[in-house]
């Protein structure tokens, strides 16, 4: 995952035809933190979990990006998803560097108290280099808002006084912001929008495919649904459903509540899960995982758009086959960027002790997330690339820029 | 962030600014034939004012841009609205929260483009 991160870098950087003093610079992250985090286990035994936090660039503002709980977490995956929240928040023009954390750790598997004890000691490990100044970490795979009240009060309680801008994603009460937990999929529907603009396709009632049926993805479905379009295809990790009448999604997420799968839903065909990518759509949302489109099976896909919900669901191998189908994409950075940039806003929130309402919250995304999606389609236009390295050349570039404005230090 | 575009002008002047407006990338534009007076009180040029007012035709237009072309429109308007005389009217700029196209839902600036 690093090496794809770092070619998809030295490719923009020869574009960009940076000097070799700037490219090294950019492929290196600032800090990479690894800790042994100890924990006495509810059975009293005493077990060693591995932290990671890399902060990749702190040049446009301090770092910022998730901390993830999940078995597979490597130092490689950390250091490219930091990477990835630099590009992030330089493409939609937040005052932030990039980072990202890691707890090698199956959340499933351990007590909630343990799970209390692992985040309290990870933060203690770290607490010299976080803080709203410095490095504010987020939720991510694994972990939520409860994990962020737990770091809020760790880092709390060893500055002897509150400090809610520490952290965001954190629950409401304890300075969360309104939208903050649809602020990715409501991102996503901003850029799909702006798309239909920028193609001359009619907004009204179009086909919807969305894959993937977690925060992101249920999110993005009932907010099209709620826009008028018909969500025609879903899936989740248990099975995918297509109903070329439309679905509610609002009731999809009922009858999951209720315990059922996905599949079972009664008012939609089951379908197999690879499937979902074959059904003829305007557009379709990948909010799963990672590398869901690949060489194998781009050439089904029949969308006009595909809206990046999720950080690469799409393989670059994917990619020419897709731009030979004429497939338009919004890539992750742009496209899944609405979460990082509601997270700024609950961090200037959090510094000021004010806090704002749903609707400006909502209203102040949506001018950020169109600004950003015109900065990268008129780039993409004039520089005449493909709206990915559109993305990566305006990312790479402001980050270039602040390094040498801001020059190095002595 | 969304502009509206509150002016008043003198009707014969309504033609010109229209067009340059269009030209200007303004995408819809609604008038109403309106009354009003303004500081001569309705007195046009060689009459002599009493303590009356008198209320003189105008046409209202009501223009919803971006905030980036609101130069250009108050510009436009000011330079072909203007008749030498007292009179020719005045733009009111107001901030917009949104937008809705009724047919499709689209908000913010995607409504009036």
């Amino acid at each position: 995952m690093w090496e794809m991160a770092l070619s998809r870098l030295d490719a923009t950087m020869a574009i960009l035809g940076l000097n070799d003093g700037m490219q090294k610079y950019l492929r290196e992250p600032r800090k990479i933190i690894e800790v042994a985090i100890p924990v006495k286990m509810d059975s009293s035994i005493i077990e060693i979990f591995k932290g990671y936090r890399v902060q990749h660039d702190t040049n446009r503002g301090p770092a910022k990006g998730g901390i993830r709980y999940h078995q597979d977490v490597t130092l490689d995956e950390i250091k490219a998803l930091a990477m990835l929240m630099t590009w992030k928040c330089a493409v939609v023009g937040i005052p932030f560097g990039g980072a990202k954390g890691g707890v090698i750790v199956d959340p499933t598997k351990i007590s909630i108290n343990e799970l209390e004890k692992i985040t309290r000691r990870y933060i203690f490990e770290i607490i010299e280099n976080i803080g709203p100044e410095k490095d504010i970490p987020a939720p991510d795979v694994g972990t939520n808002a409860q994990v962020m009240a737990w770091i809020l009060d760790t880092y709390s309680m060893d500055k002897g006084h509150s400090v809610p801008g520490v952290v965001t994603g954190k629950p409401i009460c304890l300075g969360g912001s309104q939208g903050r937990e649809e602020a990715t999929s409501r991102g996503c529907v901003y850029t799909i929008l702006s798309t239909l603009k920028v193609l001359g396709i009619d907004a009204a009632c179009l086909n919807v495919v969305v894959q993937g049926f977690g925060n992101v993805g249920s999110n993005a479905a009932k907010i099209l649904f709620d826009l008028g379009h018909r969500i025609i295809g879903l899936s989740d990790v248990t099975g995918a459903i297509h109903n070329p009448g439309g679905i509610d999604p609002y009731k999809v997420a009922d009858y999951i509540k209720s315990g059922k799968t996905l599949a079972s839903y009664p008012e939609a065909q089951a379908i197999g899960r690879e499937a979902i990518f074959e059904i003829k759509c305007d557009i379709l949302v990948p909010a799963a995982l990672e590398n869901q489109i690949t060489a194998s099976n781009a050439a089904k896909i029949k969308a006009k758009i595909i809206a990046e919900g999720a950080n690469g669901p799409v393989t670059p191998d994917a990619d020419p086959i897709l731009a030979g189908s004429n497939i338009f994409i919004i890539p992750d950075v742009l496209c899944n960027a609405g979460g990082v940039t509601v997270s700024y806003f609950e961090w200037v929130q959090g510094n000021l002790a004010y806090f704002w309402g749903k609707r400006e919250v909502n209203l102040k995304l949506r001018d950020i997330m169109e600004k950003a999606f015109y900065d990268v389609y008129n780039a993409s236009q004039k520089k005449k690339v493909d709206m990915r390295t559109a993305a990566s050349l305006i990312a790479v570039d402001r980050v270039a820029e602040a390094v040498t404005l801001r020059g190095i230090y002595p | 962030m969304l502009k509206k575009i509150e002016c008043f002008i003198q009707p014969f002047k309504l033609d010109a600014v229209k067009d340059a407006l269009i030209d200007a990338g303004v995408e819809g534009i609604t008038i109403s034939d309106v009354k009003g007076f303004g500081k001569q009180r309705g007195f046009i040029k060689g009459e002599i004012p009493n303590k009356e007012v008198k209320f003189l035709p105008k046409i209202k237009l009501e223009i919803v841009v971006d905030e980036e072309i609101v130069e250009a429109v108050t510009r436009t308007i000011v330079r072909l609205a203007q008749t030498g005389e007292f009179g020719s009217g005045k733009i009111f700029i107001i901030p917009v929260e949104d937008a809705i196209r009724i047919r499709t839902q689209e908000s913010g600036i995607s409504a009036i483009l």
